[in-house]
This record gives structure tokens, C-alpha cells and sequence, in this order.
């Protein structure tokens, strides 16, 4: 049914407006014949990697530190507000004059917009952590240690996760905006590229890669993460 | 081990503890009874060494327990809820209290089992504790708090979240381990039937801020129909007081 309005609609608008399925798929076999979607896709998400992976990392230092001390949660929890209502273009063009038209800006962008919602997550999760379950440890003589890995962790996780999947999900959208400055590889690279020699099926096609990338990846990681962290529910 | 709280009290905001005082020899099962909110909970908590007095001080054999100090004794405490932690299974639950004694990972697994089927969960040691009833739960708790061998074993109104049926059953299982194991127990509870039921020495506080107002041996000598109406009479009139009082006096 959409295949065939969308049909119809682009032998009325034309192919530079909307172009036919047709042309999208035989673009997207192009593509996967040439190994061109492996080179953007796969440059796309090394850079996802690098900076959504660091955002994690710092996230996950954040949320340490708010375990550890009350002051430094509250200076956290500021900190991420603010970032929270950074906008993406902000970024992109801060990232564009400190890094120039290279590979750290596209980076940059996605490791600032997707902190605040991976450490907020986290740091929730830390807020959150059962001082019931804690005050029992202290009962047993549980060492410090032993409360973060049997205690704080396992309460924490389902909260890192969640804020992984979003994170993630916006870490494709947003390195996508920031990869039509000034890279040359990617997924947004190429769309931007594709509108401008006027080839509008191919942005189509590119736009289906996202949403293939981000449906295989929440269904195929987080979801079987997710489970897993999960099975002592009951 | 012996027990000894001396002249203990707790002020929060306004008193709620005036003083304190009752011993207990090893192989005591004290039940502490009192109308709510007179500070049994709070008593239970400062002999567990988990809050600090306002006045007083407990000893277990002659050593202080200070709040916020690692004391020698070893005390289990089983809380009013289970507080087992849902991601791990009833067997690393209890074998997670043995790690600071220094066992080895197979040595904390036999003894988690030993006391999980002490208890009587002899069969579940692999099961989460969401997939077991409450009473199951609570039994867990309780083999933790056995699995440390403790030389004091504190119950905080541990079956209060149960029905009837499973607290009556509870109670038989908590005098049974009691007997088999000779551990010094400090049982809080606002049941007078469960109090003569299962304790040896019980302690009655008055109203807040409170005293002993009557330390009973349930050692068979008073009847325990007689013993249970004393009782509530007691407790009656402890009510009236504390409503009578109001929380500022």
C-alpha cells in the first residue's frame, strides 16, 4: 500500500522531488554491489564509536563520582542540564572552529550531545541504588568494594543501558548532521553529497541504510543486552 | 554470649527512648513488644551496632558495640523486608555475607546451602528471589543471617509482611532453628501471641519516650492465656499514654 502511494506520488512530483521505489532499490543494489554502503556505513560508525564510546566512558566516571560524593552529584546533575540543553548546530559549529573541517568535529559533536543523556541515565540509576540493600551490607561488613560490584552495579546497569540505546540512537542522527562539514566518507557525507549532483534517489537510499543500521543494532544489541541483564526478573 | 544493654536512650527530634535496660545470656530468645512507635525498632538497631545511643551502651560479652564500628561479635540482623538483592540467586545471596569471613568460593556455596536448607529451602538455592513467595524470602533471610554464625541474631518484626498462615509456620520454623542452632536471638514484634509464642524473656516498653515497663521469664511458671491478657492490658494502656501524651511531650 505505501510502496504503491509513494509510487503514484513520485510519477507526480518527479524523481528530483520524490523519486520511484524503483530507483531506490536499484540505487541501494548499486551501492551494495560497489561496497560503498560498507565504506560510508563503516566510516559513519567508527566515528559513532570513538565519540559516543567516549561519552560513555566519561559517563560512567561521572556516575562514579556522584556514587562517591553528594556535593559532586549536585555539581553533575547541573552540569548535564545545561549540556541537555545544548543544541546540536551549537556544537557543530564550536567543533568546526576548535577542530577545523576534519574527522574530530562529526566526533566531537556526537561525544557532547550524547554525554548528557548517557551520564544522566547513570546518574539516576546511581541516585536510585536501594540504601536499604546498602545499609545491609554495612550490617554483614560487606568491604566498600564488594557493595559497588554485588550492590551499586547491578542497580545501576539497567539504567546505562537505557541510556545506551538513546544515546545511541542519537548519536547515528546527530554524526550524521555534523559529517556534512567538512569529511569526505559517512553516511551524512554522501546524502549531503548525493543532493547536490541532484541524485535525490540515492538520499533515499542512504536514509534506509540509517534506519537499518539503528533497527539492526537496538534489536540485535541492546535488546539481547538488555534481556540478559534482566533474566532474574521475574 | 551474653547481652547487655545498660541505661540505653535515643533522642531524635523529641525522645523516644528514655532508658533502656535488659541482659540476655547466650541461648536467650528475647522478644521485645511495646505499642508502635516506642522505639523497638530503633532499640533493635542500637544493639545491631547500625545507630548510634543518645545515652547508654551495649556490650556483647564485656565489648562495646559502637555504631559505625567494625565490632569482634558477629551479629545477623534480619530486617523488617528481606532485602536479598533480586539479581543475584538465593545461594550467592547468603554467600555473599561470608565473603568478608574469608572463604573460599566453594566453601561459601556449601555453607550458603547448608543454611538455605536449615531454613528450608533446600531444593530453591538456584532460584531468584522474585520467582519464590515472600515467605521464602524472609526464610532466606534468615539463613543469611545464620550463614555468619553470628553470636546475636536480631529479628525485626521479620513476618510482619506475611499472612497468617505462612506466620504461624514461620514462627515454629524461626523456635525450631532456635533450638537446633542455640543462637541468642533479639525479636522485635507488636504480636503478644507471637511474643509468648516463641520468646524465652520478654521485654514490654511503655510508651514513647520509653522504659521497661515489664520484663517477663516465659518459662512455662504463668499460664500463657493469662500471660497473653496481661499482656494486652499492659499494652492497652500504653496506648492510651502515648496517644494521651502527643508526639511533643
Amino acid at each position: 500500500m505505501i510502496v504503491a502511494a509513494w509510487w503514484l506520488l513520485s510519477l507526480r512530483y518527479g524523481a528530483y522531488v520524490l523519486p520511484s521505489p524503483v530507483a531506490v532499490v536499484s540505487g541501494l543494489r548499486d551501492i551494495v554491489t560497489s561496497g560503498e554502503i560498507w565504506k560510508h556505513t563503516a566510516a559513519s560508525l567508527a566515528r559513532i564509536a570513538v565519540g559516543f564510546g567516549g561519552a560513555v566512558v566519561v559517563a560512567l566516571l561521572l556516575g562514579l563520582v556522584a556514587f562517591l560524593s553528594r556535593l559532586a552529584r549536585g555539581v553533575v546533575h547541573d552540569v548535564l542540564a545545561v549540556l541537555n540543553s545544548t543544541s546540536v548546530f551549537v556544537w557543530i559549529v564550536i567543533s568546526i572552529i576548535w577542530f577545523g573541517l576534519s574527522n574530530w568535529a562529526p566526533i566531537f559533536t556526537t561525544f557532547m550531545i550524547t554525554l548528557p543523556v548517557v551520564a544522566s541515565n547513570i546518574v539516576e540509576g546511581v541516585a536510585s541504588v536501594d540504601r536499604r540493600l546498602l545499609e545491609m551490607g554495612d550490617v554483614y561488613h560487606l568491604s566498600g568494594r564488594r557493595k559497588f560490584t554485588a550492590i551499586v552495579v547491578p542497580s545501576t546497569l539497567p539504567y546505562l543501558v537505557a541510556g545506551m540505546k538513546v544515546g545511541f540512537g542519537l548519536a547515528l542522527k546527530v554524526s550524521v548532521v555534523a559529517e556534512i562539514f567538512g569529511v569526505t566518507s559517512g553516511i551524512g557525507y554522501v546524502m549531503n553529497y548525493s543532493r547536490e549532483i541532484l541524485a535525490t534517489q540515492m538520499v533515499f537510499v542512504w536514509a534506509l541504510v540509517m534506519i537499518a543500521v539503528m533497527t539492526v543494532t537496538d534489536k540485535l544489541v541492546f535488546d539481547t543486552v538488555s534481556r540478559r541483564l534482566t533474566r532474574w526478573r521475574a | 554470649m551474653k547481652l547487655e544493654v545498660a541505661a540505653v536512650g535515643k533522642d531524635y527530634l523529641i525522645p523516644v527512648i528514655d532508658s533502656v535496660s535488659f541482659a540476655a545470656e547466650a541461648g536467650d530468645f528475647v522478644c521485645l513488644l511495646g505499642p508502635n512507635g516506642c522505639g523497638k525498632t530503633t532499640l533493635l538497631r542500637i544493639v545491631g551496632g547500625i545507630e548510634p545511643a543518645t545515652r547508654g551502651r551495649v556490650t556483647l560479652d564485656g565489648h562495646a558495640v559502637i555504631a559505625d564500628q567494625r565490632h569482634v561479635r558477629k551479629v545477623g540482623v534480619v530486617f523488617q523486608e528481606d532485602r536479598l538483592l533480586p539479581w543475584m540467586t538465593l545461594r550467592d545471596n547468603v554467600g555473599l555475607v561470608l565473603t568478608p569471613l574469608g572463604l573460599a568460593a566453594a566453601e561459601r556455596a556449601a555453607t550458603a546451602d547448608r543454611y538455605l536448607k536449615l531454613a528450608g529451602l533446600g531444593g530453591f538455592e538456584d532460584y531468584y528471589p522474585g520467582r519464590v513467595s515472600g515467605g521464602m524470602r524472609q526464610r532466606a533471610a534468615i539463613a543469611r543471617a545464620l550463614a555468619i554464625e553470628p553470636d546475636l541474631l536480631l529479628m525485626d518484626e521479620p513476618f510482619g509482611a506475611l499472612d497468617a498462615q505462612n506466620r504461624r509456620i514461620m514462627q515454629t520454623e524461626v523456635r525450631r532453628i532456635w533450638r537446633q542452632t542455640g543462637r541468642t536471638i533479639v525479636f522485635v514484634t507488636h504480636s503478644i501471641e507471637e511474643a509468648v509464642a516463641i520468646g524465652t524473656t520478654l521485654v514490654m516498653l511503655s510508651a514513647r519516650p520509653s522504659r521497661v515497663r515489664e520484663l517477663i521469664k516465659n518459662d512455662g511458671h504463668v499460664e500463657r492465656a493469662k500471660l497473653v491478657d496481661d499482656l494486652n492490658t499492659m499494652i492497652m494502656e500504653e496506648v492510651e499514654r502515648q496517644q494521651g501524651a502527643g508526639p511533643g511531650a
